[in-house]
């Protein structure tokens, strides 16, 4: 992720003209023009701020995240503000300008800044918004697309059976319902040459077309865009998370949260959240098994939560997947072992939580060392014995055929 | 929707030219257009002039059979095989699964994957693969596994049915057992289904019922694929919507092999008899399928010699193991002829036939076609997932395990790079299998 700055800012410049392309394509009325992100990396102001207020409206909007049409609501901008920061509430994203402002208005900006919106936005891309704009478009665009039902939630009894013919028959119906899957695999695939070969077919009547071949081919050429668009952005997906990973520096660097945490008001109203959601955000970039979240506040030294740690993530690059599960629950993973970093710059504990010694609950490197050579030895041992068997039961087994002599491997 | 059949090996090679053969002539009997259809596109392809060319690749490591079946299905008249199409060598695999499988396969994958792709490409949609080989010999066994191995990688998607042939008991290759045991426990591993078909139930169905005096392999392989083919000529099922299935390896696959501990299917066929004398016997649906039903929990796979002492067990008596009674998992009769629509089949629907843990309306199907198979006014053909295979596996296991103790042949194994850890694999995870269909009940 070393690279020379320029070449990464002209490659960058190009990414987010990109993602601008692709959110544009899935239908957003509201996209920001490239240069307006980079400025609100820096804290572009008002108007750039106001832009990316419309964008995360327009993308809450279309994903159903608030339901009514924010910019007919009375209140305009103040009301829009609000909507968006609940819709961003709802999504799990709770920063703290979410809490302090009520939505972006109050506390008149000496927190927040574009780079906050420029994080939820980023936020909402981290999980799956801009897949859920896409597949909305290609459904509008797409008619030949026989829309699949969405998924019944079935909801399975807690107190299921575990005896083995109830494990045999789930296995039976597991199997049953993949092969299912592969005839609608092969039932998809001869849909799409079929509708191949109908268009190939088709083609030259459109040397002539009709209103309704116009409009089809308008449809069609939308939606090719659109994929284009998309599989463009995807090659390109990489270099965004990691000037994203900027943005997240930048951000826990700004001498705004260097600032005592007391609410003018005096109660101890800093809530953790905006940390926690920031956590969240960096975790997803990182692609983190989301379990070392906890361990991180496992640190001797709380300043280093925030940037030692996270960048001591960050320069491992090929991180377990989110689905992996973690084996051993309670030894974190070497990488997050390291814990003396040195501190960049100091600032004072975020919040009573985070400072002090490490909690109850945490374990420091030498703890964690010693927990896996037990655990080690443990499973040593459970091999050790279960060859042991296996041999014992092989020899039974050898026993009882007559007239064997059996000689050993 | 259409199905590639691999015939690999001499065995596959034969039974395969056979069981074609025995399609087209059926499907060609008479007035049967609508099946007719279906048939062709499912196992051939029309060229340019209008001629039927099988949809199949013919691979052996030696040229003779391969030149044989080639030369057989042209002299028909009826349908050729692809003039490239097959793949031969000159240098066989001397009976020794090893080799086949780890030199021969390895060697020429790229041509056999060509080949096959090639197929497939041909097809509007892939049913998909049928793979035909002995599990004895050492190009069957061990080339037609590896091959199973590159189309499970190539086409992970696609149902894959594999039909074996089991060699007589009394042993045909002196190393059978180990080939079998390396075959039978990678095959289970990639393949979905596992067809099988014991050369020494074949060889008695013609000697017993066709009355065959001097029994040759063609006479062997024409049981099979007419018992074969019954299968897997197109039927209504019930999810085919009163037209011929279009899917009949995923069809067949999903009615009985959902488990991948239960992957062994056992076929048996009712009525066989001469030529000579079908015109001069008749059956009744009734008494057809009161047999086939009594042959399936005796285990028996002729209509003579059925045991009609075996009952099914009672609610009661289902956790102590009955020798005699053959339980299964799941079924698919295949009824075709006159009056298929009239025809009862309740008999199949007991759950005392099935497993504890799978009611009756899961683990039975019947599929249906009024036109007449094969030249019999009235057929009905039972394709088991059950207990039936669980003797001959275990002797075949068995036999091996004892040549293995001994070490016999072990050399010939371990010079191509099959190692002693991977038959102690191979024969735990025949264990496995047989441990389960043990304790089907």
């Amino acid at each position: 992720m070393q690279r020379s700055a320029a070449a990464v800012s002209v490659e960058v410049k190009q990414v987010i003209a990109a993602l601008c392309r692709l959110l544009a394509a899935t239908g957003l009325e509201c996209v920001p023009a490239p240069e307006h992100f980079r400025r609100a990396k820096f804290g572009g102001g008002p108007a750039v701020e106001d832009q990316f207020w419309q964008l995360l409206a327009n993308i809450q909007q279309k994903c159903g995240f608030v339901s009514c049409e924010p910019r007919s609501q009375l209140g305009g901008a103040t009301e829009l503000r609000r909507l968006v920061a609940a819709g961003l509430w709802q999504t799990g994203y709770h920063a703290n300008w979410i809490y302090e402002r009520g939505g972006g208005e109050g506390g008149e900006g000496e927190r927040f800044s574009s780079k906050d919106l420029l994080l939820a936005l980023g936020w909402l891309l981290a999980t799956g918004t801009l897949e859920k704009l896409l597949t909305q478009r290609v459904e509008q665009l797409d008619k030949t697309l026989i829309l699949t039902p969405s998924p019944v939630n079935h909801r399975l009894s807690t107190e299921l059976p575990l005896d083995s013919a109830s494990v045999r028959r789930l296995q039976w119906l597991v199997g049953s319902l993949r092969h299912q899957g592969r005839t609608l695999l092969s039932m998809q695939e001869e849909r799409t040459c079929l509708l191949h070969a109908v268009s190939v077919a088709s083609l030259p009547s459109s040397v002539s077309p009709s209103s309704t071949d116009q409009s089809s081919t308008l449809l069609r050429k939308q939606l090719c865009d659109l994929l284009e668009a998309y599989l463009n952005w995807r090659q390109v997906e990489k270099v965004f998370w990691t000037w994203m990973d900027s943005v997240v520096d930048g951000h826990l660097t700004d001498p705004v949260h260097k600032k005592p945490t007391v609410a003018p008001n005096g109660r101890a109203a800093r809530c953790h959240h905006g940390y926690c959601g920031l956590e969240k955000l960096d975790d997803m970039l990182l692609r983190l098994p989301t379990r070392q979240k906890g361990q991180g506040r496992v640190r001797e030294a709380p300043e280093g939560r925030g940037e030692g740690g996270l960048l001591q993530g960050r320069s491992d690059s090929c991180l377990p997947p989110l689905s992996c599960p973690p084996r051993l629950p309670c030894c974190p993973l070497a990488y997050r072992l390291q814990t003396e970093r040195p501190v960049r710059h100091s600032s004072p504990p975020v919040d009573g939580d985070r400072g002090g010694t490490p909690t109850a609950g945490g374990l420091s490197a030498s703890q964690a060392v010693e927990l896996l050579l037990q655990t080690e030895a443990l499973l040593l041992e459970r091999r050790g014995r279960q060859r042991l068997a296996n041999r014992t039961q092989l020899q039974e087994m050898i026993g009882r055929l007559d007239e064997l002599v059996l000689i050993p491997p | 929707m259409s199905v590639v059949t691999v015939q690999l090996g001499q065995c596959g090679n034969q039974v395969g030219q056979q069981l074609l053969h025995s399609l087209l002539c059926d499907a060609q009997d008479g007035q049967r257009n609508e099946l007719c259809t279906a048939s062709r596109e499912r196992f051939f392809h029309q060229d340019t002039h209008g001629e039927l060319v099988a949809r199949a690749v013919l691979i052996d490591m030696e040229p003779k059979v391969i030149n044989q079946s080639i030369s057989r299905a042209a002299r028909s008249g009826m349908w050729r095989y692809g003039e490239t199409s097959h793949f031969s060598q000159k240098q066989g695999s001397g009976n020794n699964w090893a080799n086949g499988f780890c030199v021969h396969g390895p060697a020429h994958r790229e041509v056999v994957e060509e080949l096959v792709r090639r197929e497939v490409e041909r097809c509007d949609r892939l049913s998909g693969l049928l793979a035909m080989m002995s599990v004895a010999g050492g190009t069957g066994s061990g080339v037609g596994t590896y091959v199973t191995q590159c189309l499970r990688d190539v086409y992970p998607k696609s149902f894959i049915l594999n039909h074996l042939t089991w060699p007589y008991g009394t042993g045909e290759v002196i190393v059978q057992n180990y080939n079998s045991v390396l075959t039978l426990a990678h095959l289970y591993q990639l393949s979905d289904a596992i067809l099988v078909h014991e050369n020494d139930t074949v060889h008695q169905i013609c000697s017993q019922l066709l009355n065959i005096k001097h029994i040759s392999f063609a006479d062997v392989n024409s049981v099979i694929a007419h018992q074969l083919g019954s299968v897997l000529q197109p039927a209504l099922t019930a999810d085919s919507q009163g037209a011929y299935s279009r899917n009949p390896l995923g069809e067949l696959v999903s009615a009985l092999c959902c488990h991948p501990e239960f992957k062994l299917l056992s076929v048996s066929s009712i009525p066989q008899v001469p030529l000579a004398s079908m015109a001069y016997s008749s059956f009744s649906w009734p008494s057809l399928l009161k047999h086939l039903r009594q042959m399936l929990i005796s285990n028996t796979k002729m209509e003579e010699g059925i045991d009609w002492q075996v009952r099914p067990p009672a609610a009661a008596e289902r956790s102590r193991s009955l020798t005699s009674f053959n339980t299964s998992l799941a079924n698919v009769l295949i009824l075709r002829g006159k009056d298929v629509y009239s025809a009862e089949t309740a008999g199949f629907e007991d759950p005392a036939l099935y497993s504890s843990w799978l009611s009756p309306q899961e683990a039975f199907s019947v599929w249906k076609s009024p036109v007449p198979f094969n030249k019999y006014e009235k057929s009905a053909t039972l394709v088991s997932n059950s207990q039936a295979l669980l003797r001959p596996l275990d002797s075949m296991v068995g036999g091996a395990w004892n040549m293995f103790a001994s070490r016999a042949y072990i050399h010939q194994y371990t010079k191509f790079g099959i190692s002693e850890e991977d038959f102690l694999d191979s024969f735990s995870s025949l264990e496995q299998v047989i441990s389960s269909y043990k304790e089907l009940r």
